[in-house]
């Protein structure tokens, strides 16, 4: 199940050619099939680009993405924890372009693990404090990052404070 | 350095004249309803002062046609942050000197791709709060905001909302120590300019000169192409000189969530 949601995912990206390759699986894990499922996922894209479920995922996770002036282009390492009962995401380190923001890596997320738009995804940062949804991952990178990688950890309650 | 009382009193007090009009074309409206008036604290946050004046508009309007989560403010074309303090907001927007600031209140056509919604005021609460652990983690790795009582985190909040200067700064003092083994790490900073999103970048409270680090650093750890004979550097309404210390404006003129906000603009 993992496999098809994780198809869906690229296959949205192969659509905006804006978005591409926003999230890439980092190197080394599983590259034979990273490439066949990307290759599959286009295909798959092109074919059912007007299927309107997929269309409206596609919309929440390009929605929040903003451009940042100092930090664009650039990608950085995301490290992904689950807190309490959340799902385990197979894969945990993710490639993120930096000027995309809390809120598009909490649809990610939601998306990833099979959550409803509507159920509750808390994001917080060096098990503290939630970011505000708008600021970009570039900025908490900046500011957070350890060993070169932002982690993250993912709560469906409320986690810290 | 302790707090400089007339300065952070004077912050405190700034507060913007706000003309509130509805946007009446997109409702049913008989008689469009005269614009809400307010002096609004800089400091502050629209969503605690809407709720009046929503209620006053909400006396001309077909409540069944509008969802009070549609609200929003816009001025100039640009659809206002919430979660924005009211005096970011103003430095950052208002480009002419013509008073009361006039703010269109929209109650559709909700700007999804632009901005995201206030879900009330347990919302704004929630990210101050969130905010404000977020300076902390950067002032002191989150280790007074993290042993504080929850009636501390309360009693910041109340301040804030009720206006009460004293109440507020009786526990704020606590995350603005900076001696000893609580000195400032770095001091929480963003820096705005008009079209683009915030920047948030670490800023250490001295140089590698084992001096004070100035704004105008600053300034240039944020952009390195910053060029300070075309841009003026403003918060709180005022033109900051640039040779000033970045710990001295963390102490003195960071905005109630503890950061510094800065609004680059082009003069």
């Amino acid at each position: 199940m993992l496999t098809l949601s994780r198809d869906r995912e690229l296959c949205e990206m192969s659509e905006a050619p804006t978005e591409s390759a926003a999230v890439e699986e980092s190197p080394g894990e599983s590259a034979a099939q990273e490439g066949e499922a990307n290759k599959a996922a286009v295909q798959e894209g092109d074919g059912q680009s007007t299927a309107p479920e997929q269309q409206q995922q596609e919309e929440v996770a390009r929605r929040p993405s903003v451009p940042t002036a100092a930090a664009s282009g650039g990608k950085i390492e995301v490290l992904l924890k689950p807190v309490g009962d959340a799902p385990i995401m197979k894969q945990k380190k993710w490639s993120v372009e930096t000027n995309k923001s809390v809120a598009w890596i909490i649809a990610f997320v939601r998306k990833y693990i099979k959550m409803n738009v509507s159920d509750s995804l808390f994001i917080y940062v060096n098990q503290c404090f939630a970011p505000s949804p708008d600021q970009s991952l570039g900025n908490l990178f900046d500011c957070f990052a350890s060993d070169g990688k932002l982690v993250l950890h993912y709560s469906t309650t409320q986690a810290w404070g | 350095m302790p707090q400089d009382y007339d300065v952070t009193r004077q912050v405190w007090e700034g507060k913007v004249p706000v003309e509130f009009v509805l946007a009446a074309h997109e409702c049913t409206i008989i008689d469009a309803p005269k614009p809400y008036y307010a002096m609004l604290p800089r400091i502050s946050y629209f969503p605690l002062a809407l709720e009046r004046a929503y209620k006053y508009f909400m006396s001309a309007v077909d409540e069944s046609e509008v969802n009070k989560d549609d609200v929003w403010l816009e001025y100039d074309g640009y659809p206002l942050k919430w979660h924005y303090p009211v005096g970011v907001l103003f430095d950052l927007h208002k480009t002419d000197d013509v008073l009361p600031w006039q703010i269109t209140v929209h109650l559709k056509k909700f700007p999804e791709d632009d901005i995201i919604r206030c879900a009330g005021r347990d919302a704004l609460e929630s990210m101050f709060m969130q905010s404000l652990k977020e300076a902390d983690q950067l002032k002191h790795r989150g280790e007074i905001v993290n042993t504080m009582q929850k009636r501390d985190h309360k009693q910041l909040w109340n301040g804030l909302v009720n206006d009460r200067f004293d109440q507020f700064w009786l526990v704020n003092k606590k995350l603005m120590e900076n001696s000893g083994s609580n000195t400032f790490h770095f001091v929480p900073m963003r820096l705005y300019k008009t079209d683009k999103p915030y920047r948030q970048v670490l800023v250490k409270p001295m140089n590698e000169a084992a001096e004070r680090t100035t704004l105008a650093e600053a300034c240039r750890i944020f952009d390195p192409g910053f060029d300070s004979s075309s841009s003026r550097v403003v918060s709180h309404g005022v033109e900051v000189p640039l040779d000033t210390p970045v710990i001295w404006l963390a102490e003195n003129l960071a905005y109630p969530d503890n950061f510094v906000h800065i609004s680059i603009l082009s003069s």
